[in-house]
């Protein structure tokens, strides 16, 4: 398998403290409302225990991806280094197509520059032989950067409940799912 | 994902369809072999060139740089959209050519059939995943009883008095299957996935919805078939019809990205 970067969220470890998308946000100072990097709250259908597991999601850098495969402009590509889905900025024509076809939300429509723009995962710093700003920043690690042909966690799963499951493109997110929280009755103990 | 009603798209999507259902209707009442071309047919290819003239500028001012339009078609590969603007403007060039060339059958015909792809491209671009209420053939289903709506209606202006009665019953059988149609597809994403279910709920509890199944279908057929005519008035209800429901379309119909950390 070819090199394919992209990221571990470890819900269990997640404490949903947002540091992860402040840091994207310093990195990039994205306009007023344009996130790339969203802290989501599991509802109770999924995780009956409200505000205790949480999804750290942005662009999931799909095998084939979504924006890619509609972009009318070709302002998309995906690296043959390491699979990471770049946007073009200067390529974009601003018909929000992307953003209307991702299943997961990923590319943003920015009002001011009349463009979409997405997470990049970082690629300059990647490039650097730096983590992404996100990754680096999590206090926890419970947001790693991973490579998929090397990748080997026996309970990581793709498509956990509460992210939408759309195998024909294949997202390179893989997740530890959240555990129940251990209740220790009186006569346990 | 923040909602948007795409006031550009919703015009631009009706307008395109109203041309393709002029010319579609055009095609299918003069379709007899010994059937003549109409005396008001120059004037009413200019009249359908015009409006999708009109729609597909009015589609430029949805892009957030106008000026690289152009663009828009590099990535024919696998873009519906790109796909949807070449076929758009060679539909334009033949509604044009028709106009000016003169109204024989083969020109009527080679572009009623682009007419029809192009509601067939069109209906994929509205298709993404993304949506899984539309994730299907629902879009093209959408546009083309659209577009024979407001064909049908808009033709009953050029149309000599004995095709009207065809007009008629093709614009009272539309009508049918866009009532049957509109009614049953929100029904039906009820008893979908969650997303599909907020879309049902969403666009059931919408005035505009209802606003497009009442003046948009049901009063324009129960006028049609007590009067036993399409009134000249009646094109104007239709469309302010559809554009209700062209709203409710691009508004009210759920992106999966919205339930995210929920069941989707």
């Amino acid at each position: 398998m070819k090199k394919q970067l992209g990221f571990y969220v470890d819900a269990k470890r997640c404490i949903g403290c947002f540091a992860c998308a402040m840091a994207c946000k310093n990195q990039y100072h994205q306009a007023s409302g344009v996130v790339w990097r969203q802290v989501y709250p599991l509802k109770e259908e999924v995780y009956p225990h409200h505000e205790r597991a949480f999804y750290s999601l942005s662009c999931n850098h799909c095998e084939h991806p979504a924006c890619m495969e509609v972009c009318p402009a070709a302002a998309y590509t995906k690296r043959e280094q390491d699979g990471v889905v770049v946007h073009h900025q200067e390529k974009c024509i601003g018909c929000a197509n992307c953003v209307r076809s991702c299943p997961y939300g990923a590319p943003r429509f920015n009002p001011g520059t009349e463009r979409a723009e997405k997470c990049n995962l970082c690629w300059q710093r990647l490039d650097a032989g730096l983590d992404p700003a996100c990754v680096k920043s999590c206090p926890t690690n419970a947001l790693r950067l991973i490579n998929l042909a090397t990748f080997n966690e026996p309970n990581a799963v793709q498509f956990p409940p509460g992210f939408p499951h759309m195998s024909r493109l294949n997202p390179s997110t893989r997740f530890r799912q959240a555990e129940l929280p251990k209740i220790i009755k009186p006569e346990d103990k | 994902m923040i909602p948007s009603m795409e006031l550009p798209l919703v015009f631009f999507t009706l307008l395109s369809q109203l041309a393709i259902g002029l010319t579609l209707l055009y095609a299918l009442r003069t379709a007899g072999p010994s059937v003549q071309p109409e005396a008001s047919a120059k004037t009413q290819w200019f009249v359908s060139a015009g409006i999708l003239a009109f729609s597909l500028i009015v589609s430029l001012t949805h892009l957030g740089h106008p000026l690289l339009a152009p663009r828009a078609v590099l990535n024919l590969s696998t873009a519906w959209l790109s796909w949807e603007i070449l076929i758009f403007i060679l539909l334009f060039a033949l509604m044009a050519a028709t106009a000016y060339l003169g109204v024989t059958r083969r020109f009527v015909w080679l572009t009623a059939a682009t007419g029809f792809i192009a509601l067939f491209v069109q209906g994929m671009v509205y298709s993404p995943s993304s949506f899984p209420a539309i994730h299907n053939v629902l879009p093209f289903a959408f546009f083309l009883v659209t577009a024979v709506i407001l064909g049908a209606s808009t033709s009953a202006w050029f149309a000599p008095q004995d095709t009207q009665p065809l007009l008629r019953w093709i614009l009272v059988g539309a009508l049918s299957a866009g009532l049957l149609l509109f009614l049953v597809a929100p029904c039906v994403w009820l008893s979908g996935g969650t997303v599909m279910r907020l879309t049902g709920l969403a666009y059931l509890a919408s005035p505009l919805y209802w606003a497009h199944i009442v003046l948009g279908l049901a009063v324009p057929m129960a006028v049609v078939v007590v009067s036993r005519r399409i009134p000249s008035w009646l094109p104007i209800l239709l469309l302010a019809g559809a554009l209700c429901g062209r709203v409710v379309f691009y508004l009210d119909t759920i992106h999966t990205g919205v339930n995210i950390g929920g069941l989707q």
